[in-house]
């Protein structure tokens, strides 16, 4: 093949550009720290990239949902053992109505008692957390008046945790203090301590009958607020069973989070090590061919001829 | 047979020795002009007397000065030049859509999505809080914004290359005209019996860049000059007349048809009522070149991630406002839309007008609340948030809108990579037949060094002889003086 300057001119530029553009890659990669800049670098990995992001950011949104859930039900749980306490004390003022003296200052000590003890645990039931009230159900107002009457809902407010698993963030007041909406009824003979209890219920029924002198019904109501006790323990329980599922739930995303991580960094980081060798190999190269052009063009007969 | 034959035949050495240079010094002179071939002198001896006896020639003389070309080549050239600038047209414009896409330095409408159901599982958490309603608002206009500025780069691109046809088809035309011209020109020289070497460099010149313009195929007549076809079978030119290439803008939104005139030099003026379309909307590939090309990018490429933009626009609009409409708002009413109910496209994707942080629907109906008046009531929330990992049935398949959105960036980098890597092979095979054509009729230096040398040697030997022939004459006088 004939063999003009203009070709080889061409043949220089040509491979000169491949050569920058190699370099000016390679470049690119080492001052971004990614491996891939744009989709048209590698559609396939930008795709599963893009697929590792969007778990990594819902996992964020998980995690938020849950501290939050965290913070609800931990609120929730204080109060509910405050109300555990405050039963306890009903229990005690009720069992000794059974089995003391019945004389005026004990009756009217006790049913003063209990009437504190009653409106403390309807303060508890209006518990809150900023604005929300977490024994309201879906109302934002205040669940419970001073007589005890629940307005709120009787349904749990509930967050999402992961796809398709949500779990409830709060305690139905009305269930948890008046055995449901509308209240359920105070048991007595046979019926007394089979739940679901109104506990604010008993208490008013318990201090009637302390006040009535009435021992069958104070026996009924010994009954009963065992019962409430009770009631408010199962919601306890329930409510710490919850925690560790959300606590379980956080430590699996953070776990989860660290494997999606490990892999995005795996795939999109450069590895400097090998990119610093690489440079140095096509730095050489382009050196080399930078050299070579311009020995080569400067060669032509016209430096030989007279 | 005298020594005045000797004059005779030294002197046609030097006459033609002396074109040889000529030609030579054309050759070094040419030596980068774009589209020449180098000549050749072909030398041929002059009739054979056999006044002496013997059969001997009387010098020598010129017999042609061949331009070295390849018809084969340059057939080939015409066609790699048009499938190249068709595809480097392709190329860029992708370039300019990719960065639009480009999810992967910044966040891009993926993000934005995924943060608007993000802010209704915030909302979820706090279904009453002001900050939240306001925090959904805000997010939900981010995301509109977000396909506003998608679709507007979209926009740009496919107006930018209707801009652009404008231009190109003034190049073809120039083109044309150039080409009917040095028509006219070869004409003329052979109708006198010159050489017409350079003009047929230059015609050639003309017919490859016209290829790079549009797909053209063309035939050379017997009489050197060429006529060029559009690839829709339109004649661009005719021997010494040629035909305007224009565009006219049509339909609403408007864009440009290519139009050509009737032929004649000048050709008769733009008629777009009687005058022959050449190509309209999806006629890229048939037109090809880099009007093909842009009309490619005008007609296919953007409008493909267009239709997938609004899809998903259509599908996160429908879907939101359905559960939306279903729920009940912190004031009590129902049934209002989230996003405006006629925007369903990515251009025209907006907030409903009488949507308000108050009116964000996050309740739904229960047993419990059967007509939510309550607040607190999250449940139309969760259901929304719920959207954002639910697969709807788009047109590649089932997909969240995460994912929708993934294939589509994966898309564009598919498309993008696949142009890059067409055009590098185009302009590799390009560079190839340039560098066949280059050895076959480029200039080279030291090949004219050489040959100026030789017929310098060639030129002086020839002086010798006139030299030798005059001391003859001086001698035969000196005899008879």
């Amino acid at each position: 093949m004939r063999i003009t300057p203009g070709m080889t001119a061409e043949n220089a530029i040509y491979n000169l550009q491949l050569g920058r553009s190699a370099i000016d890659q390679l470049q690119e990669q080492i001052a971004s720290g990614y491996n891939i800049n744009r989709p048209s670098d590698d559609p396939l990995t930008t795709r599963q990239l893009l697929d590792l992001q969007d778990q990594i950011d819902s996992g964020e949104q998980y995690s938020s949902n849950i501290t939050k859930a965290e913070t609800l039900l931990n609120v929730t749980n204080t109060a509910l053992t405050s109300m555990a306490d405050l039963m306890q004390q009903v229990k005690k003022i009720a069992g000794d109505m059974v089995t003391g003296t019945l004389d005026a200052s004990s009756i009217s000590s006790a049913v003063s008692n209990l009437t504190q003890l009653k409106s403390q645990l309807v303060d508890m039931g209006n518990t809150r957390l900023g604005d929300q009230y977490v024994f309201a159900g879906y109302k934002t107002s205040q669940p419970f008046d001073a007589a005890g009457a629940f307005s709120g809902t009787t349904d749990l407010l509930s967050v999402e945790i992961a796809p398709d698993s949500n779990v409830a963030t709060t305690v139905s007041g009305g269930d948890l203090l008046r055995g449901g909406k509308p209240p359920a009824a105070v048991g007595s003979g046979a019926t007394a301590g089979q739940g679901p209890i109104d506990i604010l219920g008993s208490i008013d029924a318990l201090i009637a009958a302390i006040t009535a002198k009435d021992s069958a019904a104070i026996t009924d109501g010994v009954k009963n607020v065992k019962a409430g006790a009770d009631q408010i323990t199962v919601a306890q329980s329930d409510v710490a069973g919850r925690l560790l599922r959300l606590d379980n739930m956080k430590s699996m995303i953070v776990s989860n989070q660290n494997t999606l991580k490990t892999v995005f960094g795996d795939i999109q980081n450069v590895d400097y090590a090998k990119a610093g060798v690489m440079l140095s190999q096509q730095t050489t190269a382009f050196n080399a061919a930078l050299s070579a052009t311009s020995k080569l063009s400067q060669l032509s007969l016209l430096d030989y001829m007279k | 047979m005298g020594i005045n034959t000797i004059f005779d035949i030294a002197s046609s050495g030097i006459t033609a020795n002396r074109l040889a240079i000529e030609v030579t010094g054309e050759n070094i002179s040419n030596v980068n002009t774009e589209g020449y071939s180098r000549q050749r002198v072909i030398m041929e001896n002059k009739p054979v007397s056999t006044a002496n006896g013997f059969a001997l020639g009387t010098g020598v003389e010129i017999a042609a000065v061949q331009r070295s070309y390849d018809n084969m080549l340059q057939l080939q050239l015409v066609n790699a030049n048009s499938t190249y600038q068709e595809s480097l047209a392709q190329q860029s414009a992708l370039e300019q859509i990719e960065p639009t896409f480009n999810s992967l330095t910044s966040d891009g409408l993926g993000t934005a999505v995924a943060n608007f159901f993000g802010a209704f599982q915030d909302l979820s958490v706090n279904p009453s809080g002001s900050a939240e309603r306001q925090a959904v608002l805000t997010r939900a206009q981010i995301m509109v914004d977000s396909f506003h500025q998608m679709d507007s780069s979209l926009t740009t691109v496919a107006s930018t290359a209707d801009n652009n046809l404008v231009g190109i088809t003034a190049e073809v035309t120039d083109n044309a005209r150039n080409l009917a011209l040095v028509n006219t020109q070869i004409l003329a020289t052979n109708s006198v019996g010159g050489n017409a070497n350079e003009l047929l460099d230059q015609r050639d010149l003309l017919l490859r860049k016209l290829s790079e313009q549009v797909g053209v195929t063309y035939s050379i007549a017997n009489d050197g000059t060429a006529s060029v076809t559009l690839a829709g079978g339109a004649q661009l030119v005719s021997s010494t007349r040629y035909a305007t290439l224009y565009t006219n803008a049509t339909g609403a939104p408007a864009t440009n048809d290519i139009m050509i005139s009737g032929l004649g030099n000048p050709p008769p003026a733009n008629a777009p009522a009687t005058d022959t379309l050449v190509g309209t909307v999806g006629d890229g590939a048939t037109v090809g070149g880099k009007l093909g090309g842009t009309m490619e990018v005008r007609d296919s490429i953007v409008p493909k991630y267009r239709a997938m933009l609004d899809e998903m626009a259509d599908e996160v609009v429908t879907q939101v406002n359905t559960l939306h409409a279903a729920g009940y708002a912190l004031d009590g009413s129902t049934g209002t839309d989230f996003f405006d109910a006629a925007g369903l496209t990515s251009g025209s994707i907006a907030l409903d007008a009488g949507l308000s942080a108050v009116k964000i629907a996050a309740g739904f109906p229960t047993a419990t609340d059967p007509a939510p008046t309550s607040s607190g009531n999250n449940e139309n929330a969760l259901k929304i948030a719920n959207l954002g990992s639910t697969s709807f049935a788009f047109s590649t398949g089932n997909a969240t809108f995460g994912n929708f959105y993934n294939s589509l960036v994966s898309q564009v980098g598919v498309d993008t990579e696949g142009t890059q890597n067409v055009t590098t092979q185009n302009a590799a095979f390009l560079k190839q037949l340039n560098a066949l054509r280059a050895s076959n009729s480029e200039v080279s230096l030291d090949e004219e060094l050489l040959n100026l040398t030789r017929y310098q040697r060639a030129f002086q030997g020839s002086a010798k002889v006139v030299n030798a022939a005059t001391d003859m004459l001086d001698i035969v006088l000196g005899m008879v003086r």
